[in-house]
């Protein structure tokens, strides 16, 4: 009983990551013509969190923007800007951008990383190193 | 991430939706024409000037004024040929497509309401909007027909066939003498006949093919929605002729046709195609989407700053503009006894 739950919460959890989330579950044909789901998973559950907090924030992120305008105001009365103040304290704690954690696209790592490359430093280097880096050479000076 | 605040970068969208006078301040800058002091002080008036109410009640009230003059060109001023045939070009496509008349109207108002040198300012402020108008042209059409237009004025000088230095030497041909060789033409003369026309289609038809126009004249086929059956073959069909990509480059190149890839050389306007039409103005006068709004008070001034921000904000279309403003509306509408208690609304 405890294992046929386990196994349903699990199918369930796969299912989720595959049908909201998309990643390349184009069923793609190969060179025999035979079709083959090609799967694609996040690296981890964190990562799958952060990439709905960057969906969450996009959907909110006018009303944010418009509601932070009357609030941020000298002009408008303060009982408005009170009612927006409450507005905006009920919106969804993951639509707001400050949640977005930039991780590293390989490897869900948090931290080290760099923003231009979207890579992790031990990422970085492992590719840099093998030449898979398009400009990038060892510094030496 | 956006806000309403204003931003520097200086793109072909922020040329568009800056009024006439920030586009002559930018243009006297690039151009550095030698210094005429008119010119100064009408920038200088214009920066004292007040903009948004008074002179679009002129841009509407004054509709049928004179015609606008043409440009004149100055060889001694230009700096360089190249902007001398820019000029050129310039003239060319004004005299193809001419501004809209309520833009001449408004630039022949606001040259009026100038205290002197008024005839000056106005072909001025025209000949800005058309090198605005010729600018997004060129910019929308990309540089195909730049070389074109930048040589029209050019003549081609065409040399005559030169090779004469060879003719005395073909004059004496060796053949008779037994080496059993004549100076070597080359092929080029061969293709001399070919070179000399003009163009492909020059020439007598042979009729040896029936014409388009009596082969494609089919009738418009009704066209029904097509059944599953017709939707599973034409993606069998796509399946077998869709290669698997060979090497990388094809790879590549299927990405840019889902549109995985962006487009190279960078285009930073890649999915606004449709944006750059809206004229500039509508950008920048906001002021006929506040009509609903109360006339007075802090509402009115709050919304005034709203749509000054959104005027100098290049990078949002004008349907997200009007969409932020009608947003404001309806959120003041709902609040309305919140605003009425502090007498506001």
């Amino acid at each position: 009983m405890a294992a046929l739950m386990l196994s349903w919460v699990v199918k369930s959890g796969f299912e989720f990551l595959q049908t909201s989330f998309r990643t390349t579950s184009l069923a793609q044909r190969c060179t025999t013509g035979n079709v083959e789901q090609v799967r694609g998973y996040y690296v981890n559950w964190r990562m799958l969190r952060d990439v709905k907090r960057r969906q969450m924030a996009f959907e909110y992120a006018n009303d944010r923007l418009r509601i932070n305008a009357i609030r941020k105001n000298t002009i408008l009365p303060k009982e408005l800007q009170e009612v927006a103040d409450k507005e905006i304290a009920a919106f969804p704690r993951d639509s707001c951008p400050v949640r977005i954690r930039n991780r590293c696209v390989m490897t869900s790592r948090p931290r080290g990383v760099k923003r231009r490359w979207r890579l992790s430093r031990i990422v970085f280097r492992h590719l840099a190193d093998h030449n898979q880096m398009s400009g990038i050479q060892r510094a030496m000076w | 991430q956006r806000s309403f605040s204003t931003s520097k970068a200086i793109s072909k969208e922020s040329e568009e939706s800056s009024a006439p006078k920030t586009g002559e301040k930018e243009a006297k800058v690039k151009e550095k024409k030698p210094g005429k002091s008119g010119k100064e002080n009408l920038l200088d008036l214009l920066s004292a000037m007040k903009v948004d109410v008074t002179t679009k009640k002129k841009f509407q009230a004054s509709k049928s004024q004179k015609s606008k003059e043409q440009p004149r060109v100055h060889p001694e001023s230009m700096e360089s040929a190249t902007s001398m045939f820019q000029k050129a070009t310039t003239e060319q496509q004004t005299q193809k497509e001419s501004l809209s008349p309520e833009l001449v109207a408004a630039a022949s108002a606001v040259a009026s309401s100038m205290p002197f040198k008024k005839s000056q300012t106005e072909s001025e402020l025209l000949q800005q909007l058309r090198k605005h108008e010729s600018d997004t042209e060129v910019h929308r059409k990309g540089e195909t027909n730049n070389i074109g237009n930048i040589i029209a004025d050019m003549k081609v000088g065409k040399r005559p066939n030169a090779r004469s230095p060879n003719r005395p030497a073909n004059q004496i041909r060796f053949d008779d003498d037994g080496r059993g060789y004549t100076h070597d033409r080359g092929v080029v003369n061969e293709f001399d006949a070919v070179r000399r026309r003009k163009s492909l289609f020059t020439g007598k038809r042979l009729n040896i093919f029936p014409s388009m126009t009596d082969t494609t004249e089919t009738e418009p086929k009704e066209v029904s929605v097509p059944s599953l059956w017709d939707i599973e073959l034409a993606g069998q069909i796509a399946a077998v002729i869709k290669h698997l990509p060979r090497n990388g480059f094809e790879e590549m190149i299927q990405w840019t046709k889902d549109g995985k890839l962006w487009q190279y050389p960078i285009n930073n306007e890649a999915g606004l195609e449709e944006e750059s039409d809206v004229p500039f103005h509508e950008h920048v006068f906001l002021d006929s989407h506040l009509e609903d709004f109360p006339k007075q008070g802090p509402v009115c001034h709050f919304m005034e700053l709203v749509i000054n921000g959104l005027s100098k904000n290049p990078y949002l279309t004008v349907k997200q503009k009007i969409e932020h403003i009608e947003w404001f509306r309806g959120y003041f509408q709902q609040k309305e006894d919140v605003l009425k208690e502090s007498e506001v609304y």
